[in-house]
């Protein structure tokens, strides 16, 4: 794609975003039209991007971007630009649960099962909880009598025009790198995913070996390449064999492996995390254990303040102090 | 289904590049809205959008490269976003605490 294409279509997105960013306080009247023209700018230079992306990577086929891809990669943007320009932070925190599950999908077409869910359970189900109860502990109408009116800080951005030129610059760099770089990579065939995965199955002898065991009867050994169990793949990946022999210094006997015997997604997301990453796999457990400390530190303080300033208030000063009255209750335990 | 999806996908011509320009774009806006938000709350769901950004990108590294340890380490990031809200979070009720606003622009002075 032609430079100068990349650059109108970042220009466009970043004073689309601009437009959208800037919104409107209650003094701002007819602000309707400006953000209609930025949303339709910015999903102009998407859909820009998009097909002229697709025109220059796609060669001389001409081929289009699978429809999936474009639904979810759309869906994602979208939603993340309506986080982004949204007044109000609960809706924020739902457009964040669109942008989660669009990405969820991105994840699907990727192969990453494994990650697509627990990306939903995790992101969705607890971060974004978490998120939602701050919001409903500390997000208040400035009026109480008006629960409808909202913050001064969050109908007015802090200066949109300078983040979107920064953002579209640096979007407008990456992507030409992008598309100058990694960008011929084509999608693999499947058939070398297939062979890939087969291969990880010579890390897993026991599974080799119950396979095998399900249809041979009594005693038998694995046929070793090494340290690891001998397989034969097909060069296609559709299928793989092993080999076993019953007795010592017999010949080695071939056994098909079933088509189920191949490893799925999760359980090479396991094999990996625990062979090639179980320090960082316990360090990942100690940031989580730090984590919650603090947070309990952090929130136990705040709400010990709050506590004494209570008992303050209601004069109940002999919890705890029998005989002498002068003392103010509670000021043992405040530190 | 998930495998027809897979089988759709390896037929057409999205590259690597695809997945990149949309991780760009997310973390972009993930930057923008940080940059532009006055919202505590808010400046810190932009980081989770940045986190997201990221791990789109490991994936399709590392689908494309055959190489798992791209989703190994979206679980890392996973771990690392999972920490770092609960403690914003914390840190965020605290600074409303002091201060009765979620404003950011009230902390923008150190001192006082």
């Amino acid at each position: 794609m032609a430079p100068t294409i990349l650059y109108i279509a970042c220009v466009l997105g970043g004073l689309g975003l601009y437009l959208l960013v800037r919104g409107g306080g209650p003094e701002r009247r007819g602000t309707g039209p400006i953000k209609a023209l930025g949303a339709l700018l910015g999903l102009a230079a998407l859909a820009w991007l998009v097909v002229g992306a697709s025109d220059a990577l796609a060669g001389e086929e001409g081929g289009r971007p699978e429809a999936f891809f474009v639904i979810f990669s759309l869906i994602a943007v979208a939603a993340a630009v309506r986080l982004i320009t949204h007044t109000k932070p609960v809706y924020s925190a739902l457009y964040f649960v669109l942008v989660v599950l669009a990405s969820a999908g991105l994840f699907l077409l990727l192969e990453a099962e494994f990650m697509a869910f627990a990306l939903v359970i995790v992101y969705a189900g607890a971060i974004l909880i978490t998120y939602l109860f701050v919001l409903m502990l500390a997000q208040q109408s400035p009026d109480p009598r008006k629960p409808d009116e909202q913050a001064e800080y969050d109908m007015n951005p802090r200066e949109p025009a300078s983040g979107a030129i920064v953002g579209f610059i640096l979007l407008a760099l990456l992507s030409r790198m992008i598309f100058e770089g990694s960008g011929e990579l084509e999608a693999p065939p499947v058939e070398e995913a297939r062979v890939a995965a087969w291969r990880e199955l010579a890390r897993m002898p026991q599974r080799v070996e119950e396979y095998i065991a399900a249809d041979v009867d009594g005693e038998f050994e694995l046929v070793w390449d090494g340290e690891r169990p001998r397989l034969e793949i097909s060069a296609d990946g559709s299928s793989a064999a092993a080999y076993y022999r019953v007795a010592e210094g017999d010949a080695p006997r071939r056994f098909p492996l079933p088509a189920a015997a191949m490893p799925e997604n999760v359980q090479r997301v396991g094999l990996g995390l625990i062979l090639r990453f179980p320090v960082s796999l316990e360090l990942a457990g100690v940031i989580l254990l730090m984590a919650m400390f603090g947070a309990v530190v952090l929130a136990r303080r705040a709400m010990e303040l709050g506590e004494d300033a209570k008992r303050e208030a209601a004069q109940m000063r002999r919890l705890g102090h029998h005989d002498e009255p002068g003392e103010p209750a509670g000021g043992a335990g405040a530190s | 289904m998930m495998t027809t999806l897979a089988q759709l996908e390896s037929m057409t011509s999205l590259t690597l590049a695809h997945y990149l320009i949309v991780s760009a774009a997310l973390f972009i806006i993930g930057l923008v809205g940080f940059l532009t938000r006055r919202n505590m709350i808010v400046m810190f769901l932009c980081t989770e959008l940045m986190f997201q950004a990221a791990a789109i990108a490991m994936i399709a590294f590392g689908r494309f490269h055959f190489d798992i340890s791209g989703q190994v380490f979206v679980i890392f990031i996973l771990t690392v976003a999972a920490a770092e809200a609960a403690l914003a979070l914390a840190l965020v009720v605290f600074l409303y605490h002091l201060r009765d606003t979620l404003d950011a622009e009230r902390w923008s002075e150190l001192k006082e």
